[in-house]
């Protein structure tokens, strides 16, 4: 899943290392998620969407098929 | 006119170049996090006196324990070196509670390839037994490939 975390913690001027440990995660857990290779747990999401003071789906992009699909229902 | 201010990241591009582009390369930098650091001399300082406990047992297990003797306290040597063993497994455990979610999931991988390579390497040895090959040190055979299963799991894992 995309996201515009890189976006926000740049816009902030905080290193992934920063953001980590303002988030309680490694700084590999950061990369990966800024990467799209990891998905957060809803506790992670949340923590992320209260740190940058927006939505969940602010900041997270769902994949477009699933879009397509929940538009259909 | 405003000067033409160069693209140097996914920022610059998304906004347009409204922030202090030289800034992002500092941001870029994949030092490890306070938390990182903290986590890892939690986990050393637990997980070396085990190993360091754990040589020591096995040094004196090989000097004085007489594995070849006949005394049948040497069973009790034998297993000396299993209580720093279970000491740096509990160091092992606790870093894994202290990891976040993602960390968990590398490391499971690690461990479930570990696991496979090893039930393999184990089926495997006890077929060539059955078909009456004779091999000394099974237990370290399937050791030793289920430690490297992990490491190259593990390794793999955390690189994608």
């Amino acid at each position: 899943m995309n996201n515009h975390l890189r976006t926000l913690r740049e816009g902030r001027g905080w290193t992934q290392g920063v953001l980590a440990d303002r988030l309680g995660v490694s700084r590999q857990t950061v990369n990966a998620l800024e990467t799209g290779r990891y998905d957060p747990a809803l506790p992670l999401a949340f923590r992320i969407a209260r740190l940058f003071g927006q939505p969940i789906e602010a900041i997270f992009i769902p994949p477009e098929d699933e879009v397509n699909a929940s538009a259909g229902r | 006119m405003a000067a033409r201010r160069e693209v140097t990241s996914t920022l610059d591009t998304l906004t347009g170049g409204t922030h202090t582009g030289r800034m992002t390369n500092k941001l870029d930098r994949q030092d490890r996090s306070e938390g990182d650091r903290a986590r890892a001399r939690a986990y050393h300082l637990e997980f070396w006196p085990g190993m360091a406990a754990y040589a020591v047992v096995l040094a004196g297990v090989l000097l004085w324990g007489d594995l070849d003797g006949g005394s049948p306290w040497r069973f009790l040597w034998a297993v000396l070196p299993v209580i720093p063993a279970l000491w740096i497994v509990r160091a092992v455990l606790r870093h894994v509670l202290r990891s976040d979610d993602y960390q968990r999931l590398l490391m499971l991988q690690g461990l479930a390839g570990g696991f496979a390579v090893a039930m393999i390497a184990s089926v495997t040895l006890a077929f060539l037994e059955i078909a009456g090959l004779r091999i000394d040190g099974t237990g370290w055979l399937i050791y030793g490939a289920g430690m490297l299963g992990w490491i190259l799991t593990g390794a793999v894992a955390g690189r994608r």
